[in-house]
């Protein structure tokens, strides 16, 4: 029995070194500490603001080619379920701000693009891998963390947020 | 002397996988990481090449630089 | 080169030397097959976006020293051809597929040996000046003086009598034929968030190995991805069928190996095995925001027959009588050749350590390494490399990088032997009596008695003119030589100083160019730690290379339509008008200027089976006497001949109505002989072809440059004409080799790889299409325009009609029928050079004719999905009718398969 305990201790680091964050938090927890600006650094609107809606959270930098595929999926959803009370905000962490603005200079798109100079948003996020998106329900419970992103995945997310948004509190 | 070879190896082995714990760098600062540049390996046909060549005038073992590992570190 | 006519010098030079045999000809072991490809697969290849490759790159090496002796013999050059695709089958399973092929040929070292015993003999010619030296070919066996101390003693030739101490060694040069080396490799691989799977196999061809090889590899990653761990373990499975020389053979001592030597068709094949397992393990680490370290072991086990089947070893034999008769005069040595020996098994241990850092301040890394490895073959060397990445405006990158290589000898390297025994010995019995044999009846023995009369075992007289007997002879006693030895300059202590450049231009959407350049120097005083003492293999070599890269991952950032979510596939709808059969060069045309279309096309053509002439078979006889010349009958004809023709087409859309397109090729044509039934009788001096051996040529083809213009486009119906020029790329002055003191004089026309001429290229071209069915038809030409090429002939002019029809039968497969006739002309002029004629396939009048053929087709086109806009067509042509001008192989038909991608 005591040895079964001992081999637990050694296994569950190990674990952990493979353990993705799974946890439930509430957008209200994070948002005080999480300071949104635009590109060009100036502040803008709390993730608070959002709740009724169900909210796509994507971070997001320019040299991560996953994150890079991911948007015309983003971009199309944003169109599709906007009026549903969908609202995609992608969230800049790239450590040059020219970066990020070149970058949409090339590639522009419709949904919101904020910046995380500090990147206590991503710390409060608990942020792993990059790319990682978090859904967020209307009522601002995270409900589910995506780590990472393949053209194969849309119709997963698409489906868990359908699912979202039918949900009116 | 093989033997002490493989025994250091193990050691710097094991001391790397420990050390590995103290570094730190978030997940937003692998910008320059990701960059092509900084690729194990930049030029692969090139590399194949090379290391062919080289195979046929020179008799130690082909270099087999394995890749996988360092980059932008996204999932 | 004119042809010499020295016969007489030769014959003289023959009988003065009647122990030193020229051999000129020997296939070296190719370069790639002592690399064992299979061990140079990195796992984890299928890593990165989807992408297709394709690289040309040759290597040249430069001239070795031969202290005064002419370099007649062209060092090693190689042409390498090679493409590589990775595509993603799902998001996380990935295949890869890369195809190789290198043809070589030049001057390789057949063995070592001290300078004194004149290796690289010359060789002389009578011309209008006088004899003058016209080359030098390979020595092995001979005969030097030595000193007391079996120092080797140069004698001077003038005199004759003052000898000087010369302890130098050379390594003796032999020629190579052209050959081709064919490698395929495949891979899976599998990738989950943190690890990542490969599984991977391959082999690799050419006429005198064989190769395959399978590979497992892995990785883990720890850490949020800072730590990686990678795993890996290979397999290859090798058999060596070499051909020996047949100049050389008689003069090499294979007794060591003659249970692998068997014969077939008239010459010797040297057979041998060998197996390598590989295993290594590796781990990458980030230190910092810009830093990062990677380290790698890896163990290699190799059993089997390890040795290089075309090299041996001088052994000088000194007669230990001679040496202790205490007297001051030189002694001589007798320098034979016995096949190299190695051990059979080799174990290698290798560590890789590499350290990549990025300097902010110019946007580039800095690449350094370092490489370690030890073997049981007392092989250590230490690799030091370090390069820098630099991007520079505008897509440019140029990476600039260094390298230095030092190795120690293997224990049992050795640049020549002395053995103190003689070569041969006249066996005695127990009391000292000479033994004499009849060779029919080896284990009889006999004796002479004292007044010389031969008796038998028991002392009865025996008539001599009833056994022919000869003194009993055995060959040294191989226990006084070591085990192993080998004087291959690879296996000697060098260093090795190499530097590049690699230069990298992105072009537009996903293609890219990459061209590199190195030049390498191998010198024996560059070795760590002190010079390895055989400057004399010092040499150095340069490669060039060029690329072309696509990106096969195209992201679409359009702005979604407000009407629908099928954009992707209407996109598809709209430029996808049918394309003719495969077998069809410049047959469509891009319609939007910017459209920038990359493809490969592959053509194999066969002809075997019976000589004909006219349009009906022909007999040896006929062929002797009517194929070649009146003064010369022909001894030898094609036995079989295939060429393979590969194809990189490059066309770009500047206008609406232009097209212009850049089509470089590569060519491989491999072929052999036979004997005619009923030729004359082979004459002292006159080329023959010996061996089961064919001859196999490959290298860069001509390249076709056009522009294709669009003269009427309306619904259901195009026509075009291109304008087009073929540039002489391709080589037409490749040579046989020198064999049994003969010039091989250059290769059959049919082998060489080009016209050598510029030539005009026009078509015009008409496709019709409605609903499901496509038709069209295509008037083309090949004018030369010039007279005659650098080796003084010119093909003949062709001109093809071809029609052909289609049929859809789905959505993304047609099926198609075509005719073509061929009209051909002869080949006018003749070579300019020594050429050996031994056959119809070297007389001029013989080419060209009239071929009627039907085409049988698929082309395929992936609408949708991840491979939309990939095209795909396969074609057989079948040979109807050949009226051929002379003597020709029949056609048996001929392949086309391409690929192509519209960016």
């Amino acid at each position: 029995m005591i040895n079964k305990v001992k081999l637990l201790f050694f296994i569950i680091p190990i674990l952990g070194l493979f353990a993705t964050a799974s946890f439930a938090e509430h957008l209200d927890e994070i948002s005080s500490s999480c300071a949104l600006t635009t590109l060009d650094g100036k502040s803008t609107h709390n993730l608070q603001e959002l709740k009724g809606k169900v909210v796509y959270v994507d971070f997001w930098a320019s040299w991560c080619p996953p994150c890079v595929k991911s948007f015309p999926f983003l971009n199309q959803l944003n169109h599709d379920m906007k009026e549903q009370g969908l609202h995609v905000i992608g969230i800049n962490l790239d450590e040059k701000v020219t970066d990020a603005k070149e970058f949409l200079a090339k590639h522009p798109v419709d949904f919101s693009i904020a910046a995380d100079p500090s990147k206590q948003c991503a710390k409060v996020f608990e942020l792993m891998a990059m790319p990682t998106s978090y859904l967020i329900d209307r009522k601002g419970t995270i409900r589910h963390i995506h780590q990472g992103f393949r053209p194969g995945e849309t119709e997963e997310l698409r489906a868990l947020i359908t699912q979202l948004v039918m949900e009116h509190p | 002397m093989r033997k002490s070879l493989y025994a250091k190896t193990k050691l710097v082995l094991v001391m790397c996988i420990g050390l590995s714990g103290c570094v730190h760098v978030a997940p937003w600062e692998r910008g320059n990481l990701a960059k092509s540049q900084m690729d194990l390996d930049p030029h692969p046909l090139q590399s194949e090449r090379q290391s062919h060549n080289y195979s046929s005038r020179e008799a130690a073992p082909s270099d087999k630089s394995s890749s996988g590992g360092g980059g932008c570190g996204c999932y | 080169m004119p042809q010499r006519s020295g016969s007489n010098l030769h014959s003289r030079n023959l009988e003065v030397q009647s122990a030193k045999p020229r051999n000129t000809t020997l296939q070296a072991l190719t370069s790639a097959a002592l690399v064992l490809p299979g061990l140079l697969i990195t796992p984890g290849h299928a890593a990165g976006t989807d992408r297709v490759n394709f690289q040309y790159s040759r290597y040249q090496e430069g001239e070795r020293n031969l202290y005064g002796a002419p370099n007649s013999l062209k060092p090693i050059s190689a042409d390498v051809l090679h493409g590589s695709g990775i595509f993603s089958l799902t998001d996380r399973t990935k295949f890869s597929f890369s195809y190789t092929q290198d043809t070589w040929s030049g001057a390789t070292q057949i063995t070592t040996s001290p300078l004194v015993a004149n290796g690289n003999r010359l060789y002389y010619e009578n011309t209008s000046s006088g004899v003058t030296v016209a080359g030098a070919s390979p020595i092995i066996n001979n005969r030097i003086l030595l000193d007391r101390n079996l120092n080797p003693l140069r004698q001077d030739p003038e005199g004759g009598q003052s000898l000087s101490q010369d302890s130098r060694s050379v390594l003796v040069m032999s020629y190579a034929s052209p050959e081709t080396r064919n490698q395929a490799n495949f891979g899976l691989s599998r990738e989950w968030n943190e690890a990542a799977f490969n599984v991977g196999g391959g082999f690799s061809r050419e006429r005198d190995y064989k190769s395959s090889y399978g590979s497992l590899g892995g990785r883990l990653d720890f850490n949020q991805k800072l730590t990686t761990v990678k795993l890996g373990a290979g397999y290859t499975d090798s058999a060596v069928g070499a051909i020996l020389d047949h100049d050389a053979s008689p003069y090499i001592t294979k007794n060591a190996f003659s249970e692998q030597i068997v014969k077939r068709g008239g010459s010797e094949v040297l057979l041998g095995d060998r197996q390598d397992w590989v295993a290594n393990m590796g781990l990458t680490q980030v230190l910092t925001k810009n830093a990062l370290v990677d380290a790698n072991i890896g163990y290699t086990h190799s059993n089997g027959y390890l040795e290089n089947p075309y090299k041996v070893m001088s052994v000088i034999f000194v007669d230990p009588a001679a040496l202790n008769n205490n007297q001051t005069t030189p002694v001589i040595g007798d320098m034979r050749a016995l096949l190299e020996q190695r051990p059979n098994i080799r174990n290698q241990v290798a560590i890789n350590t590499k350290y990549i850092q990025y300097i902010g301040a110019f946007d580039a890394a800095l690449h350094l390494g370092y490489r370690l490895s030890v073997d049981d073959w007392g092989v250590n060397t230490h690799t030091f490399d370090a390069s820098w990445v630099q991007p520079i405006a505008s897509g440019w990158t140029l990476t600039p990088r260094i390298r230095y290589y030092s190795q120690d000898a293997a224990s049992f390297y050795k640049p020549y032997l002395i053995s103190q025994q003689t070569y041969r010995k006249i066996e005695v019995d127990s009391s000292g009596r000479v033994i004499w044999i009849d060779p029919s009846n080896p284990n009889e023995q006999y004796f002479r008695d004292s007044d010389f009369n031969l008796i038998d075992q028991n002392g009865n007289p025996v008539n001599e003119d009833l056994v022919n007997v000869q003194p009993k002879t055995s060959l040294f006693d191989s226990g006084k030589l070591p085990d192993n030895f080998s004087s291959d300059y690879r296996l000697a202590g060098f260093g090795a100083l190499s530097g590049g450049a690699t230069l990298n231009k992105m072009i537009m959407k996903g293609v890219a160019l990459e061209a590199g350049f190195e030049y390498y120097t191998h010198a024996s005083s560059m070795q760590l730690g002190g010079s390895g003492g055989n400057s004399f293999a010092d040499f150095g070599y340069y490669v060039a290379n060029a690329a072309l890269k696509l990106d096969m991952e195209q992201v679409n950032f359009a702005r979604p339509n407000i009407s629908n979510s099928h954009q992707h596939e209407d996109s598809t709808k709209q430029h996808h008008h049918k394309i003719p059969p495969a077998g069809i060069m410049f047959g469509h045309m891009l319609d939007k200027p910017g459209d920038l279309m990359v493809g490969y096309r592959f053509m194999h053509n066969w002809t075997n089976g019976h000589m004909m002439h006219g349009g009906h078979k022909v007999s040896d006889q006929t062929i002797v006497q009517q194929g070649c010349s009146d003064t010369t009958p022909c001894r030898f004809t094609p036995d079989y001949m295939n060429m393979s023709m590969h194809m990189l087409d490059i066309m770009y859309a500047p206008a609406k109505w232009l097209n212009v397109m850049l089509m470089p090729t590569f060519m491989t044509m491999d072929m052999n002989l036979r004997e005619l039934a009923g030729r004359p009788a082979p004459v002292p001096g006159v080329h023959e072809h010996q061996g089961i051996a064919g001859h196999e040529t490959g290298a860069v083809g001509d390249t076709y440059i056009s522009s294709l213009v669009k003269l009427i486009n309306i619904p259901g119906h195009r026509v075009h004409m291109n304008l087009g020029l073929s540039a002489p790329t391709g080589k037409v002055d490749i040579e046989l080799r020198r064999m049994a003191q003969i010039d091989g004089g250059l290769i059959h026309f049919g082998m060489q790889l080009g016209s050598g001429t510029w030539d005009f290229t026009p078509s015009l071209t008409y496709a019709g299409e409605k609903n499901r069915w496509s038709w069209g038809t295509q008037l083309s030409g090949v004018k030369r325009m010039e007279d005659k090429n650098k080796s003084g002939y010119r093909l003949g002019d062709v001109f093809q009609a071809t029609t052909w029809g289609g049929y859809d039968l789905t959505q993304w497969l047609t099926a198609s029928v075509r005719g073509a006739y061929t009209l051909q002309g002869a080949i006018q002029r003749d070579f300019d050079r020594f050429n050996a004629h031994i056959g119809p396939m070297d007389f001029p009048a013989n080419y060209g004719g009239q071929f009627w053929d039907i085409g049988l087709g698929l082309n395929a086109r992936i609408p949708g999905g991840r491979f939309a806009g990939n095209r795909f067509g396969f074609e057989w042509l079948e040979p109807v009718r050949s009226d051929f001008n002379g003597f020709q192989l029949d056609r048996k038909g001929a392949l086309s398969a391409t690929w192509s991608y519209l960016f």
